[in-house]
């Protein structure tokens, strides 16, 4: 390590104190790592071992040939694609004309998403699952994709909200002087401008319809379940097969993990920003 | 009607029909159901039943040691977050901006799905093969790795299943905390030390106040998080051993699901949105206006 000041010793210290903390956080997952990559029968080997004596892919190639798990897998992608994109269709107009166009039901309206935020999924589970039933979509991709989208709405709209806040009234003006109607001011000039906050907005509605586990478990079986309700099965329909387990699990939380990493700066900015406003 | 207010309406409908769809009406349908009598076997048949639903609900044991469960749940895990997280942002921003990588790998639980959270902690807690109590051996903390039985005591385990939510929303604090700390004026906290305050007293009396809207922010939405858990324990315990880490919300999905009785399980949703309500409220009142004031 080069300092280029000083070692005094509460710098020392801190650096120390900070190493500990991120190391203690980080362990759990990379033994979670470490282990999907032994053999499935050392994976319950007691005492246990945080590293692998021999690295296999036996519980990747498990679970990947399995019949329920790559199937799981699309559903949960088409299910989070889908949900994506019908929540950015409709709370991206919404957020703009809530935040550009301020007056009391635009108000009213964001105060609706926010106490929405609040109810808690299991209140809105048990009408959601009569109301599927009644339309024909239980136990359907698509009616699991509405049930995703009644959360991602108001997640989308309160963060784009925060994006939009940032955009002066002016670009509009200047736009409608050149001609251009209220909506293709929105289409051809805002729209444009926003690609970087409507992709963070898009990852952030993505993840909370893949992470999604109660509305699932409640409204989808056989055919359309997702992967958190399959890995979740491998708790009691192979007993306790923790070998697959962890090879299902690091590859359901692996590309998320990539992805937000890669995009990370973005993320925390849009996650602080959507935190402190909603 | 103006062009300017069509316009608007315009751009608001398609977001409030499908709000209205996916959430006015459930919550309506929530309500209305928790009046009656009514069976998910068979739907059809509704008896009305005034009040009884909530008489049942707020009179069961069962209901409110689940309640009880979710606040100590709650005030344990936010307890231990608030702290960790606070302390970890406090740390970073003593780093003075050699705290990035340390941040990045600190926000990586954040990424990492509740499912999956639940099941490494499973793993990490469970009888014989959990790696935590044979490491508290190795650090001289307990002579036995059997014990402590995290998951199957049920005096511990409301604590024990906390564990992984602690785990995962730490960095969520702390990141919030952080970038409250960077906004608070270094010349204050300057200006501070030339009057003689010390590191303690600099801490008390001009960090701590102008971070008290983060604090309120991270403690309100932490909260209302916590309370609605239901992932992370269903995953570790299903709510067992005997009900010992059985939440409200996962009463809720009980009653739905194996005793198939919707009524009640809707008038335990209608309190249970009452009680979020209340708490967003705070919010609202607290955190909502000042921003926009």
């Amino acid at each position: 390590m080069h300092r280029v000041s000083r070692p005094n010793l509460s710098g020392v210290l801190i650096n120390a104190a900070a190493l500990v903390l991120v190391l203690s956080y980080a362990l759990p997952y990379i033994y979670l790592l470490m282990t999907s990559i032994k053999p499935a029968a050392d994976v319950q080997q007691i005492p246990p071992s945080f590293f692998p004596a021999v690295i296999s892919f036996e519980n990747f190639r498990e679970v990947l040939q399995s019949s329920t798990l790559p199937k799981a897998f699309i559903n949960s992608l088409t299910v989070a694609v889908l949900t994506t994109a019908l929540s950015l269709m409709v709370a991206v107009p919404a957020a703009y004309v809530a935040t550009q166009y301020r007056r009391r039901i635009t108000t009213f309206f964001l105060l609706f998403a926010l106490v929405t935020r609040m109810v808690p999924s299991v209140s809105l589970g048990v009408p959601l699952f009569q109301l599927l039933k009644s339309m024909g979509l239980l136990d359907t991709l698509p009616g699991l994709v509405l049930a995703h989208t009644s959360a991602a709405v108001p997640l989308a709209l309160l963060l784009m909200s925060a994006f939009f806040e940032g955009v002066p009234k002016e670009l509009e003006e200047a736009a409608r002087m050149d001609g251009c109607t209220r909506f293709e001011a929105f289409r051809k000039i805002i729209l444009p401008i926003m690609t970087g906050g409507i992709a963070v907005t898009a990852l952030f509605t993505f993840i909370t319809s893949w992470n999604e586990f109660l509305y699932a478990l409640l409204l989808t079986s056989e055919s359309t379940k997702t992967a958190p309700i399959v890995i979740a099965e491998y708790n009691s329909v192979y007993g306790l097969a923790w070998g697959a387990m962890t090879a299902a699990a690091v590859l359901y939380s692996l590309p998320v993990i990539i992805v937000t990493l890669a995009l990370q700066k973005q993320i925390v900015g849009g996650l602080t920003f959507g935190a402190v406003k909603g | 009607m103006s062009d300017e207010d069509r316009f608007v309406l315009c751009m608001l409908a398609p977001a409030v029909a499908i709000l209205g769809l996916l959430v006015a009406y459930p919550v309506g349908l929530l309500i209305f159901d928790s009046f009656f009598k009514v069976e998910t076997i068979t739907p059809h048949i509704r008896e009305w039943v005034g009040l009884q639903n909530y008489i049942d609900a707020l009179t069961s044991k069962r209901v409110a040691e689940s309640a009880l469960r979710t606040l100590q749940y709650s005030v344990f895990a936010l307890f231990f977050e608030f702290t960790f997280g606070f302390c970890a942002a406090l740390l970073f921003s003593a780093m003075v901006g050699q705290s990035r990588w340390h941040r990045t790998i600190f926000a990586l639980p954040l990424m990492v799905p509740p499912i999956v959270a639940g099941l490494l902690w499973r793993f990490l807690l469970v009888g014989n093969i959990g790696i935590l109590n044979y490491g508290l051996v190795q650090l001289g903390l307990i002579s036995d790795p059997n014990e402590i039985a995290w998951l199957s005591s049920e005096d511990i385990v409301i604590y024990s299943v906390s564990f992984a939510d602690i785990w995962l929303t730490t960095s969520f604090v702390a990141l919030v905390s952080y970038a409250g700390l960077t906004n608070i004026p270094k010349d204050l906290l300057e200006a501070a030390r030339i009057d003689g305050a010390n590191a303690l007293k600099r801490f008390w009396h001009v960090t701590l106040p102008l971070m008290r809207p983060v604090i309120a922010v991270v403690v309100i939405v932490r909260g209302v998080d916590a309370a609605k858990t239901f992932d992370l324990i269903w995953i570790q315990t299903q709510g067992g051993p005997r009900h010992a880490s059985e939440v409200f919300s996962m009463n809720i999905y009980q009653r739905m699901v194996r005793f198939g009785d919707l009524g009640e399980a809707s008038a335990s949703g209608t309190l249970f949105l009452l009680v979020m309500m209340v708490l967003a409220g705070i919010a609202y009142w607290k955190i909502w206006r000042p921003v926009h004031a």
